[in-house]
């Protein structure tokens, strides 16, 4: 049966993912190179060459699967699925690698000359490339046991560089709370893959889908449901697992709480979403995923509202935008998928942008009290240009591209008969605009009298601009971003019989 | 083969206990204790479900175990660094301690 099976598909990761890994084992050791040669910066151009390689290998990834609807199985240990684990890309997947690779090559950038400071680069770039290559696996995973190695991957090195900065209290304190919670939900996803795995004798995804896809709700499945509502939702920060994330994300580094915000928590949704549209019918999730939304947006909105240290608030309203992707979830239709995917990932550049350039600001104020940094935004122009497009963005202004997922996501909510989703969605986003709108007229009312501050350095402010470039882009023209995420969620909730049979036949 | 149902109430007891641990006691390492009985509770639940064939074992579920014994290890690892940074901060692993981060 080995035997058969043709010999170069053995031993071959997705090409994304084996570049990540190599340049992430590999940057300790370049680094040092560098050092002991004294060549300047010689880390930084191999970080930028490893994660601009990536994004070069997902387009060649996307072109390598040929038609929208076209699958790619990638069987690196040799032995074919169900049995063996395998990678299995389809159109959903390569739209979460583009978003972890396109804001990963972004964040990269950013940090050459926001870590400078704080040092240990060698650690830290090794991290976040490992941190890539866990979403990136778990995003091409074909089967749960892949899903799981590289699910504890990217957890393991998001726990590191939350408490990065260890000669502070505050991250350690996040970081140990962070730790508690993610690990008690990975527990929770072992378990329910431990039932999974005794009602269906499989791991692999389409395996199990042709097995227990439609099959009556029992006691059993029910349990499981939970069990996956937990396993996945404290990565993805629903409302009352969402404890850990207003600490974790404003404690990390600047680059890492835009990574963090901006696609981890995503991760977990993506995983969320794909397993239980493979095993579970959308009438059955409708109803609780639903409840889980409204309760989530409307609690982190009026906790948002409370804060005063702009980082944390932007952590909040992380937790709110989850709420909106929630939606499309719960609708059950390609349309609402469709939705999510998109505001997956406008959020990755809105939420993206909106912490790198206050993480610019903070870097340069050094301080992340919002009445402390009254009048910063009139000496820094262009930083704080660019957080209120990404502000606006979140709050869903026209034009932005947090609109038209936005707009996606609430019409979903009406299509699919549930008019109430649509407006606790729409009133949510009013209010949300209430501290967005306090933290821009913070920023631009006259400064008081002393202060002194300079415009970020070249490097930051020129990622920075380059996103808000996009967010305004994708606003008005936002045609490719929607054709992607359609085939994406198409690919989910249609093409599901396809995803089957391209394992089972 | 063997009887899966005693596993799986020793499993949910396990489970009960991890959570209870993490719910109830301060110290920070008898917390992570508490998570390495989770891991452990799930461990046995698989390598009891994978014996229900009669005459067979499944390797799937045994190499998952193993992989997710390694993958736990790990987490507890880089738990047990940051308890020795709080211990370097606060002078203490009373996690009653750490609750200066709230709201």
């Amino acid at each position: 049966m080995v035997a058969d099976w043709p010999l170069n598909q053995a031993l071959q990761l997705p090409a994304p993912l084996s570049i990540l890994l190599i340049g992430a084992l590999a940057t300790p050791f370049i680094g040092l190179l560098g050092e002991r040669l004294g060549v300047r910066r010689l880390r930084e151009i191999w970080v930028a060459l490893v994660s601009s390689s990536t994004l070069i290998c997902v387009y060649l990834l996307e072109q390598l699967r040929a038609r929208p609807d076209g699958i790619l199985l990638i069987t690196p240990w040799g032995q074919p699925p169900p049995s063996g684990s395998c990678f299995e890309v389809d159109a959903l997947s390569i739209f979460m690698v583009w978003s972890v690779a396109f804001l990963g090559l972004l964040v990269a950038i950013y940090s050459f000359s926001y870590m400078e400071r704080i040092g240990r680069l060698n650690e830290y770039y090794t991290l976040l490339l490992f941190m890539m290559a866990g979403m990136t696996g778990v995003a091409m995973a074909g089967d749960f046991f892949t899903l799981f190695v590289f699910w504890e991957m990217m957890s393991l090195s998001s726990y590191v560089l939350v408490a990065f900065m260890k000669e502070r209290w505050a991250p350690i304190e996040a970081g140990f709370k962070y730790l508690l919670m993610s690990a008690t939900a990975g527990a929770f996803l072992l378990l329910s893959m431990s039932f999974i795995y005794g009602m269906t004798g499989t791991l692999n995804f389409a395996q199990l889908s042709a097995g227990l896809r439609g099959a009556p709700p029992t006691p059993w499945l029910i349990v499981l449901f939970s069990c996956l509502i937990v396993g996945f939702g404290v990565k993805s920060a629903i409302v009352p697992l969402h404890t850990w994330l207003p600490d974790a994300h404003p404690e990390a580094p600047s680059p890492i709480s835009a990574m963090l915000s901006g696609i981890v928590i995503e991760t977990g949704l993506y995983g969320l979403t794909r397993v239980l549209y493979l095993i579970f019918t959308p009438d059955l999730f409708h109803i609780p995923l639903s409840a889980l939304a409204v309760l989530t947006m409307t609690m982190a909105n009026i906790w948002a509202l409370l804060q005063r240290d702009i980082k944390r608030l932007l952590a909040y309203s992380s937790i709110a935008q989850m709420g909106y992707m929630l939606i499309g979830v719960a609708s059950g239709t390609s349309y609402g998928v469709m939705g999510t995917f998109l505001h997956v990932f406008n959020h990755s550049l809105m939420k993206g942008l909106a912490f790198l350039a206050s993480g610019s600001i903070v870097h340069e104020a050094e301080t992340r009290d919002i009445e402390s940094l009254r009048g910063v935004g009139r000496m820094m122009p262009i930083s704080t240009l660019t957080l209120f497009i990404s502000l606006l963005g979140l709050g869903g202004v026209p034009s932005t591209n947090g609109f038209v997922s936005k707009f996606i996501l609430f019409n979903s909510a009406i299509l699919v008969g549930a008019p109430w989703l649509a407006v606790a969605g729409v009133l949510n986003s009013a209010f949300s605009m209430a501290y967005y709108l306090r933290v821009m007229k913070a920023l631009i009312s006259r400064p008081e009298a002393g202060l002194r501050v300079r415009e970020a350095p070249t490097l930051m402010v020129s990622v920075t601009v380059v996103m808000a470039v996009f967010i305004l882009l994708l606003g008005v023209w936002p045609e490719p971003a929607l054709k992607y995420a359609s085939e994406a969620s198409r690919a989910l909730v249609e093409g599901i019989q396809n995803y089957i049979r391209a394992v089972v036949f | 083969m063997i009887p899966y149902q005693p596993f799986i109430i020793s499993t949910i007891l396990l489970m009960a206990i991890g959570l209870g641990c993490l719910m109830v006691r301060r110290d920070m390492i008898r917390l992570l204790m508490g998570i390495e009985i989770l891991f452990n509770a799930a461990n046995l639940n698989f390598i009891a479900l994978s014996a229900q064939v009669e005459g067979f074992v499944d390797p799937l579920a045994q190499s998952v175990v193993m992989m997710a014994i390694v993958l736990d290890g790990a987490v507890i690892a880089v738990g047990l660094a940051m308890t020795l940074n709080v211990y370097r901060h606060y002078r203490t692993v009373d996690v009653r301690r750490l609750r200066r981060l709230r709201w």
